[in-house]
């Protein structure tokens, strides 16, 4: 029963935070690969989202994609001209890299079978179908956040489901559901 | 047309506009490909919103302490905002730092700060900006200040006086997130399934928050948790079946247009003296963080009451774990009580704690030790901070899953607050076949290990699941309330390899749904999104018979699986329901107990699904439902209710 005294603009920005701070999360671990990297970029995401009053724009799903993207990017590229950081971070972030053993057992959890055969796409098309099915976006809105066009965002889509279909068949013959609660490794 | 044209998909995908998408639809209504092509696009993109949506329900995937929470906790604190705003390198250290926070000291910020504002309903300055800076020296910092002390910075937080439970040290408790149940159409979603669950540590973690002055974190309130903390009075299963199955129906009490379903099943009660022989071992966390009084000492006390309880064939070892595993006491029968308890007696706490090492010796001691027939058991007590050596909570996982195909059963008992690791715990216990029980106080223990004894050591069944099916000419859409964690797929119900929860012998577990009937005003939150009814009819797998909505006047059928406690296979049991209409009023007293507590459960978490519910409510409908108690605990849900209505006016 927390008390509900909060000014308005602290509840949207909470409101906010819980409704989309998962989906950026999964967003961004899938572009970056990484899941500090990606906490890393959400949390800027939200400062900037915070300080430049966009959260109080209508709609700020494609904006926080947006940024949350430009971030995710940017890390990207920026890990692969990283000399100026001092070793001890990298080693640590390279440690971080490797999937220890239990991120393989959650990501098992966590992943129907058919995001398996998803991981398999161009980064690209992963990206788009993440937007459009995980977080329900328009081919507008989408096209914005990746910047290009709309006609652009339906191919991707529509080559990516095409492929999943087919990969999904071949795949579905010998199929054993990845859930949280499989005993049997088989 | 070209089914290569990717305006197919898009018709599908409802992204057309008014022109293009009549267009498609002609081109749909006469070409058969054409038709299949929208048909399998659209079964694809179901199976990925499922597929994406089932991998945000699990977010500990994602992030295992999520921001939120603390995040937004923090925003207000004018400190924090002062240095992040003007300074784009100070919001990316904030951002480190707050991150740090929210992984390793994220709640009892959030904790104090909620005992804080229950006092001065004005915002006070937090705590000077270098004691914040010392609080997020967590390990990630740390790496690159290897200098940074422990920090005293308790101090600061507790001046008001009312927080005394975390003796300084940094809190690290991880409560795993998860997003409630929404309600689901009945048209598509006509099934509910979920593994059962006998749980009930989160309603001795939501006691224990209260007693000290706080309301608990929001994820700490396992809604399930709470209701099954409390045995109702089902009928006696009949004499071949493991449990009975138990519905009922009646308005719901927080949203009178809604009817509330109650799913109840009652394990078979096993005699004391009729349980198998036991052989037990007690897999106890002897590390430095256990040495306070409520901990080993409790865990050492309540281990005593259950040997006292022990016969004489019954066998006991004791295996500890800290910097070194070992074998402190090999198997011993009850003969030789005295000398299992000097052995308990002389436990210690020290070092610190490699878990794998000492699950991998406690389970090779059940095992030697391997009683066909009885009860073959692992109890680990600890308080989860499992931080030494090789453990990753995944490889412990995988350990305990492992382990639990040789037949042991697990009871996972944790203690203490500050790093208690309860997700994991909770995790161990459903991967190791076992059950998971928070010890706060010596009573308890005795509820737990004395009057439940044979609930919590014998199973009588397990990989029990619910599949739920309702009648959508009933029920235009329904809630589970609780068992977030235990949802399982559609398909998993007929899967044996799926593992699911157990019950122990006399164990009630209860489930409660919330349901709007067809016609029923629904309450805002109830209302769901409308969707356009399918063109071309509905494409689940059994859609042969198309949109045939029943005429059966049964609200719901309860189908349930389960599988002897040495079984490979399961069995089911099937129970249709009807609706009676009965008023929550003429309830029985158990129907307004669960009610209670899932309503009490749900104002914790300030759930959108609360409806109209308040802790007085709460109260009236526990007091009509308190029946007997025999054990007082409904008195003490009672009083536990009335101690957070005062937190909240506080």
């Amino acid at each position: 029963m927390p008390d509900g005294d909060a000014n308005a603009d602290s509840k949207r920005m909470q409101v906010l935070l819980r409704r989309f701070e998962i989906p950026l999360l999964q967003f961004a671990t899938r572009i970056t690969g990484d899941r500090e990297r990606a906490r890393d970029v959400v949390q800027e995401t939200f400062v900037k989202f915070q300080n430049n009053g966009a959260f109080q724009s209508p709609e700020p799903a494609t904006w926080l994609f947006t940024v949350c993207r430009n971030g995710a990017l940017n890390v990207c590229r920026k890990e692969r001209r990283m000399q100026y950081v001092d070793e001890e971070l990298i080693e640590a972030r390279e440690a971080g890299r490797q999937p220890m053993p239990f991120e393989r057992l959650e990501e098992q959890e966590a992943t129907g079978f058919l995001l398996k055969i998803v991981a398999t796409l161009p980064p690209r098309q992963q990206e788009v179908l993440q937007l459009k099915f995980q977080n329900d976006l328009s081919y507008q809105q989408i096209a914005e956040i990746t910047k290009t066009t709309a006609n652009n965002v339906g191919v991707l889509i529509h080559t990516a489901l095409k492929t999943l279909r087919q990969k999904y068949a071949n795949a579905a013959k010998d199929f054993v559901p990845f859930t949280p609660r499989t005993t049997n490794e088989a | 047309m070209n089914i290569d044209d990717p305006r197919l998909t898009a018709y599908a995908l409802d992204e057309l506009d008014e022109a293009e998408r009549a267009e498609i639809a002609h081109e749909a209504a006469v070409s058969a490909e054409t038709q299949r092509e929208v048909q399998e696009t659209q079964t694809m993109a179901r199976r990925l919103r499922e597929d994406f949506a089932a991998e945000l329900q699990h977010p500990a995937s994602v992030v295992k302490a999520p921001l939120s929470a603390n995040l937004s906790d923090i925003r207000d604190d004018p400190w924090f905002w002062s240095i992040a705003r003007p300074l784009a390198v100070a919001a990316v250290i904030a951002a480190f730092a707050v991150i740090g926070l929210a992984i390793f000291g994220g709640y009892k910020l959030q904790q104090n700060k909620i005992a804080q504002a229950s006092r001065h309903p004005t915002n006070l300055p937090l705590a000077a900006p270098s004691e914040i800076e010392a609080e997020m020296a967590s390990p990630m910092i740390a790496l690159r200040q290897p200098a940074a002390a422990q920090p005293e910075f308790r101090e600061d937080f507790s001046r008001d006086g009312d927080i005394r439970t975390h003796n300084g040290k940094s809190n690290t408790a991880d409560y795993g997130l998860f997003i409630e149940n929404p309600f689901l159409a009945a048209l598509d979603n006509p099934l509910s399934t979920f593994s059962i669950d006998v749980d009930t540590a989160s309603y001795s973690i939501v006691q224990r928050f209260i007693n000290n002055g706080t309301l608990p974190p929001k994820d700490a309130v396992r809604v399930e948790e709470m209701i099954n903390y409390f045995t109702y009075d089902y009928p006696k299963p009949t004499a071949d079946e493991p449990f009975s199955i138990n519905v009922d129906v009646a308005s719901c009490p927080w949203e009178q247009a809604h009817r509330l379903v109650r799913v109840g099943l009652k394990g078979r009660e096993i005699a004391q003296d009729k349980r198998g022989t036991s052989n037990l071992v007690f897999l106890l966390d002897v590390s430095g963080s256990m040495t306070p009084a409520e901990r080993l000492p409790l865990v050492k006390q309540a281990m005593r009451l259950l040997v006292e309880k022990l016969s004489e064939k019954d066998r006991v070892a004791i295996v500890v774990y800290a910097g070194a595993s070992g074998l402190a006491l090999p198997s011993t029968t009850g003969e030789h009580k005295e000398q299992i308890l000097s052995a308990l007696e002389s436990l210690q706490a020290g070092g610190s704690t490699n878990g794998a090492e000492g699950i991998q010796l406690a389970y090779k001691v059940a095992e030697d030790n391997f009683i066909k027939g009885g009860v073959n058991r692992v109890i680990l007590a600890t308080d989860g901070d499992f931080n030494v050596g090789v453990t990753s909570q995944g490889e412990l996982i995988r350990l305990i899953e492992e382990k639990a195909k040789s037949g042991v059963f697990l009871s996972v008992l944790g203690v203490g607050d500050d790093n208690l690791k309860d997700s994991t715990m909770q995790k161990l216990a459903d991967k190791g076949n076992g059950n998971y029980a928070y010890l706060d106080s010596l009573d308890e223990a005795r509820r737990v290990l004395v009057q439940q004894m044979n609930g919590t050591l014998v199973t009588i069944a397990k990989d029990v699941k619910i599949q739920v099916e309702f009648n959508p000419a009933r029920v235009a859409s329904y809630r589970l309330i609780g068992y977030e964690k235990r949802l399982l797929r559609k398909e998993d119900f007929n899967n044996d390899k799926i593992d699911a929860g157990e019950i122990g012998a006399g164990h009630t577990v209860t489930a409660l749904f919330e349901v709007v009937p067809v016609g029923a005003n629904a309450n805002p939150a109830a209302n769901l999104p409308s969707v356009d009814p399918l063109k071309y009819g509905t494409y689940s797998t059994n859609a042969t018979q198309g949109d045939q909505r029943s005429t059966s006047s049964e609200m719901l059928t309860v189908k349930l699986r389960y599988k002897k406690p040495d079984g490979d296979k399961s069995e089911l049991i099937e129970r249709a329901v009807v609706d009676d209409g009965k008023q929550f009023a003429n309830a029985s007293a158990d129907f307004k107990f669960a009610a209670a507590v899932a309503e009490f459960g749900m104002l914790l978490r300030n759930s959108e699904f609360k409806g109209s519910g308040t802790p007085g409510a709460v109260l009236g409908w526990a007091e009509e439902g308190k029946g007997k108690d025999a054990n007082g605990y409904r008195a003490g849900f009672l009083q536990l209710v009335r101690k957070a209505q005062a937190l909240k006016r506080g």
